[in-house]
């Protein structure tokens, strides 16, 4: 019971806290911004168009790369586990194994799909 | 109050935080502003306290300063300095502290930001009118919907056209106008950039020059009676008159290591362009070991070379193009005007010239350019330059028919295109372009070299 008291006490010292340094920041720094200083810096000039814009992100190489790194961490757990028993052996298909997947990262990267555009 | 005040006082012990917005002649006053304690040059105005408007500048760059103005956030002021305290007619500072001393301004833009922060003074009001381009609302009664997001001009601006991209997919183009005051781009240069995500798939410059030719030429004339540095007053003169060797020799060595600073600055190694900024204010024929080091330096640093080679590639043929310089003779072509000078015969010149052409190569010839100037300095001795109506500046050749900044400008839509940005950085800033020689068309030269 202690322990949600003193958890709810923290957090709200916290909260108000909070609230007081947001309220005490209009205070300190009084300003708003007008249209000509929400743009996007760019050297000077006014822009033609908004900022949002789509680009290609390329999920799908990108998943691929991820993919190859979740499997590496989840062969790491059991071989962390036997690790002390195997010795070298175990250190050196661990090297064998991150070594095959390092070609994953040098075919995305061929495939250019680190690039954003 | 009292949080008000003492944060006050800690922010008073700080250097003052200003953007540099730079016209002609002040190019070689602002790059030593970097040296000075009482402030800190920004690259952007939301982070500066100070406007810092220097040299003159002409009715579009006026136009595009007051933008650069409004950007900045309250309480702000603006130090102005201009050759012979003309301002244009447009000038839209009402309240700009004047300073009629170069040397004057680092204390001018501390007192300024002491007294912006103390209440002393008001922050300099908005100049553009607050309003959006548009109105932002769509067609729905909560200003939703419509023809795109938020009714298609979210705050004000339509979004942005599509283009086909590399996969031949149709996504966003977005028109990004470049200048004429983006760090680390030089000041006045304005371009277009299309880009999609982030490469660039077109480029076009939409005036020629963005700094009135009038004003140069008029500025040029009186370049020697402001006692500027007077790098640019020495290579002039030298197009008519014998000048000292060692002179314009030290002065090359100079400008190359003021460039360095500002690209190794640029590849965010800003201590070590500190310290070349330093060195480069202190060269010395007689003590040319720390230039020696830099050289040294720079052919084993790694991260540079991957960050340089093979971006930004001048073909031989572009090189031919060009009138000459430096960006030529790293692509293979050793035209330098130095070569028809006697007396640089005497000295057993003979021009730096690299094959690559890429931006690596580039910075090599540059940092061995400044090796060769202070050795040939030292050679030197008292002899004098040989008057044969073309020099051989730090950018190029000057007395020809154009300069090569411009020639460099006009080849920039080319060169860029099919690029990333952060490729295209690199590349604008090894190419040196010098703005003002850009801007001067050959007649305006020449009338300014004959005064």
């Amino acid at each position: 019971m202690h322990g949600i008291a003193a958890a709810l006490a923290i957090f709200f010292v916290t909260l108000v806290g909070f609230l007081i340094l947001r309220a005490s920041e209009r205070h300190i720094a009084p300003s708003k911004s007008t249209a000509p200083a929400r743009v996007p810096f760019t050297g000077g000039r006014a822009p033609d168009t908004h900022a949002w814009n789509r680009y290609h992100v390329r999920y799908y190489p990108m998943t691929l790369l991820f993919l190859a790194f979740d499997m590496e961490m989840v062969f790491m757990y059991p071989w962390a586990v036997v690790f002390v028993d195997e010795g070298l052996i175990a250190l050196i298909e661990m090297f064998m194994f991150i070594v095959i997947l390092l070609f994953g990262i040098l075919y995305t990267w061929r495939e250019r799909a680190l690039e954003w555009a | 109050m009292g949080v008000k005040a003492a944060l006050a006082r800690l922010a008073a012990g700080a250097p003052a935080r200003c953007f540099a917005v730079v016209g002609a002649e002040a190019d070689e006053i602002a790059p030593w502003l970097r040296l000075d304690p009482e402030l800190v040059i920004v690259d952007s105005p939301r982070a500066a306290d100070v406007l810092l408007v220097l040299g003159q500048l002409d009715d579009e760059m006026v136009r595009a300063a007051a933008g650069v103005h409004d950007a900045l956030p309250p309480p702000r002021g603006v130090v102005s300095w201009s050759p012979g305290g003309e301002r244009p007619v447009s000038w839209p500072f009402t309240d700009d502290v004047r300073v009629d001393d170069p040397a004057q301004i680092p204390a001018a833009c501390r007192r300024l930001r002491d007294e912006l922060l103390s209440g002393r003074r008001a922050s300099s009001p908005d100049i553009l009118p607050d309003i959006d381009p548009a109105p932002w609302r769509g067609v729905g009664p909560f200003g939703q919907g419509g023809a795109g997001m938020t009714g298609g001009v979210p705050y004000g601006r339509p979004l942005a056209a599509r283009a086909d991209d590399r996969d031949g997919l149709k996504l966003d183009q977005i028109l990004v106008r470049v200048g004429p005051y983006l760090p680390p781009f030089p000041s006045g240069l304005v371009l277009d950039v299309k880009i999609q995500g982030d490469v660039i798939q077109e480029v076009s410059i939409p005036t020629p020059a963005a700094v009135a030719p009038d004003l140069i030429s008029a500025g040029a004339h009186s370049a020697g009676a402001h006692s500027l540095t007077g790098e640019r007053a020495l290579f002039n003169a030298a197009v008519t008159q014998p000048v000292p060797v060692a002179d314009i020799e030290v002065a090359r060595a100079r400008h190359h290591l003021v460039w360095l600073a500002e690209a190794l600055r640029v590849s965010g190694l800003e201590a070590y362009g500190r310290r070349v900024l330093k060195l480069a204010r202190t060269v010395r024929p007689e003590a040319a070991e720390p230039v020696d080091d830099l050289s040294r330096w720079l052919r084993r640093n790694v991260s540079l070379r991957w960050g340089t080679s093979g971006v930004g590639m001048v073909s031989a043929s572009r090189a031919a193009a060009l009138p000459g310089g430096p960006v030529a003779r790293a692509a293979g072509d050793g035209r330098d005007a130095r070569s028809l000078d006697p007396a640089y015969e005497r000295l057993g010149f003979t021009p730096v010239v690299l094959e690559d052409g890429d931006a690596l190569a580039r910075w090599r010839v540059r940092v061995d350019e400044a090796q060769q100037a202070l050795a040939l300095a030292q050679r030197a001795g008292e002899s004098l330059t040989t008057p044969i109506g073309l020099v051989e500046g730090p950018c190029g050749p000057i007395g020809g028919e154009r300069s090569t900044s411009a020639a460099l400008v006009t080849m920039l839509p080319e060169l860029l295109v099919g690029m990333e940005w952060g490729d295209a950085v690199t590349t604008v800033v090894s190419l040196d372009i010098d703005m003002a020689e850009a801007a001067l068309p050959h007649d305006a030269a020449v009338a300014s070299r004959a005064s």
